[in-house]
């Protein structure tokens, strides 16, 4: 509880002074990548925690995103349109869980998938909504507070759903559901020996991923005002494995630098050179090769490394060096 | 009493007939031991005892109530505990957190998704109290893959014990240890207390004999014959199938 607390008010503090570093291009990037954030965070939690694999996860994002496009034409109430994309994604994630979670692996892959190609196929021919060329909203975020139209107020919007979304899913991982999740994941008939009904954890964390995604395709909107049913492509569903993958999964917090890494490296990259997704999926390739996790994994397994040099270094006492190992572990 | 009831059961994988008809009676505070030689179809009961494996037919009862319809998790709930032939545990996890998780099995805050597993003040103390009388208080913190296989074996039981089984079926308890480790685990298992009814597969004689007070012979999928453990002794037939009709002694 303590060490989750800390961390959130760290990455508050964090997303509080940001964007008076860096350069309002990277502010207008980062909005970006903290919604992208939001939508791995809730992959990495079925994927990292739970051992399912979705191919399909930007169906709840994409769906996130249509319901409030589409609403805005009726309310600018930013607490019910997002409520709706969380709602809309629940209910779809209620329906293509019962049927996902009963499969493993691959098979749990290709029916996610499936799922989301239903989706992209049914937007497609939507005419009414735009169909293939997608669906122009105007949608302006307004908390009662004013209405959110700069740059730096859509991050600090963002940012503060990525900070909650954060410490949600933290709490969540560390307290008993989520262990169970994990154990699920790790030892499947040993939890049903135990007493654990497997499906309810499962879907469990199936929904929870699934609502926070519709957040963060709701997000999406404010920041985009458009939608197409190129969310609903493998591209992006792979897209956002991709982000899992190389932040780091079986992390909370990896998954949100994978985000950042891959929308960074998309726009920055680009502006130098077309060959963007080469140095992706060379980074991809050694991230899957080495086996080592993501980004966070090499990030922690650096400061372990370096602490202990920097401990040994110091010729500090026996028991001190010990206690050090043990924390650092 | 009647702890466990196996009537008329049958399983077979397609054509392969495993089990014929199998019919146990198991008392309440029974050691009641299930012998037979390889692919008698001793491990296929039990996985279908548990609910691993559906029934082909046949009925299973556990104290007095028909279980063979229910889902395997919803059997541990109804006091039902087991123990895998080979180690299957949460390696990744430390020791202590493997028993927290099988206890936290029975409890009402399981789905409780805020506050953080280790505050739970029952949890730890239960922990703790397991952890002490099986004497793995000192390896608490250790991973469980690098616990020694003996040690590995142990936490099988406990992790079956923290669930408060009336029974539990236990899979060659002693399979892969050494002689030593086997006469120490034996021990251990007879520290399990008499209330709580074991059903044990076991193919070493000496363990059979020193936990058992009544035997099932399970041949061809088929219980030939339950009795006591001296009556098995004595017996030619049991003697000729299974020993070879030579001496007790197993290699």
């Amino acid at each position: 509880m303590k060490k989750a607390l800390l961390s959130t008010i760290l990455l508050l503090m964090t997303v509080l002074i940001l964007p008076h570093i860096i350069s309002p291009f990277m502010v207008y990037l980062s909005t970006e990548i903290l919604v992208f954030a939001i939508f791995a965070m809730s992959l990495g939690l079925i994927m990292g925690f739970g051992g399912m694999p979705s191919l399909g996860h930007c169906a709840q994002f994409g769906l996130g995103a249509y319901t409030v496009a589409i609403l805005s034409e009726y309310t600018a109430n930013i607490y019910l349109l997002l409520g709706a994309a969380i709602l809309i994604s629940l209910c779809f994630s209620l329906v293509t869980g019962y049927i996902a979670i009963r499969n493993k692996g691959v098979f749990f892959l290709m029916i996610t998938l499936a799922f989301t190609q239903v989706l992209f196929l049914i937007t497609s021919r939507m005419k009414f909504w735009g169909g293939n060329d997608g669906y122009s909203a105007s949608v302006t975020a307004n908390f009662g507070f004013g209405e959110i139209t700069s740059n730096i107020g859509l991050f600090y919007m963002m940012g503060f759903f990525f900070v909650l979304t954060y410490f949600l899913l933290k709490l969540f991982v560390n307290a008993p559901a989520g262990k169970v999740l994990k154990g699920m994941m790790e030892n499947e008939g040993r939890m049903i020996a135990l007493g654990y009904n497997p499906k309810t954890y499962k879907m469990f964390a199936y929904l929870i991923a699934g609502s926070m995604a519709g957040l963060a395709g709701g997000l999406y909107i404010y920041k985009t005002q458009f939608v197409s049913p190129a969310l609903f492509s493998v591209h992006m569903g792979a897209e956002v494995m991709i982000m899992v993958f190389i932040g780091g999964m079986g992390t909370i917090f990896g998954p949100a630098l994978g985000a950042g890494a891959f929308v960074f490296l998309q726009n920055y990259i680009s502006t130098m050179t077309d060959r963007w997704p080469l140095i992706l999926g060379l980074l991809f390739i050694a991230i899957v090769l080495l086996k080592r996790g993501g980004i966070l994994h090499l990030i922690q397994f650096v400061s372990t490394f370096g602490l202990k040099l920097f401990k040994s270094s110091r010729n500090a006492p026996v028991d001190k060096q010990v206690k050090g190992k043990e924390q650092a572990s | 009493m009647t702890l466990l009831k196996i009537e008329d059961l049958n399983k077979s994988f397609k054509a392969l007939h495993i089990l014929k008809g199998v019919n146990i009676e198991v008392n309440k505070g029974e050691r009641h031991v299930i012998i037979g030689p390889n692919g008698a179809g001793k491990t296929t009961l039990f996985n279908c005892i548990y609910g691993t494996l559906p029934l082909s037919s046949g009925k299973v009862y556990l104290a007095g109530k028909r279980i063979d319809h229910i889902p395997s998790f919803k059997r541990t709930e109804k006091g039902m505990g087991r123990t895998f032939q080979k180690n299957n545990l949460f390696e990744e996890l430390t020791v202590e957190e493997n028993v927290r998780l099988a206890i936290m099995g029975k409890k009402k805050y399981r789905l409780n998704m805020i506050k953080p597993m280790q505050n739970y003040n029952d949890l730890a103390e239960e922990c703790h109290r397991l952890l002490e009388e099986w004497e793995m208080t000192e390896r608490r913190t250790v991973l469980v893959k690098e616990l020694s296989y003996g040690e590995q074996r142990l936490l099988e039981i406990i992790l079956s014990l923290s669930t408060n089984p009336e029974i539990i079926l236990l899979d060659e308890p002693t399979s892969g240890m050494s002689p030593t480790e086997t006469s120490r685990f034996v021990k251990l298992i007879k520290k399990i207390p008499d209330h709580i009814t074991l059903v044990i597969i076991e193919h070493d004689m000496e363990v059979v004999f020193s936990l058992a007070n009544k035997i099932t012979v399970l041949h061809h999928g088929t219980a030939m014959m339950t009795a006591s453990p001296e009556e098995i002794r004595g017996n030619q037939m049991i003697q000729e199938i299974y020993f070879g009709g030579g001496a007790l002694s197993h290699d």
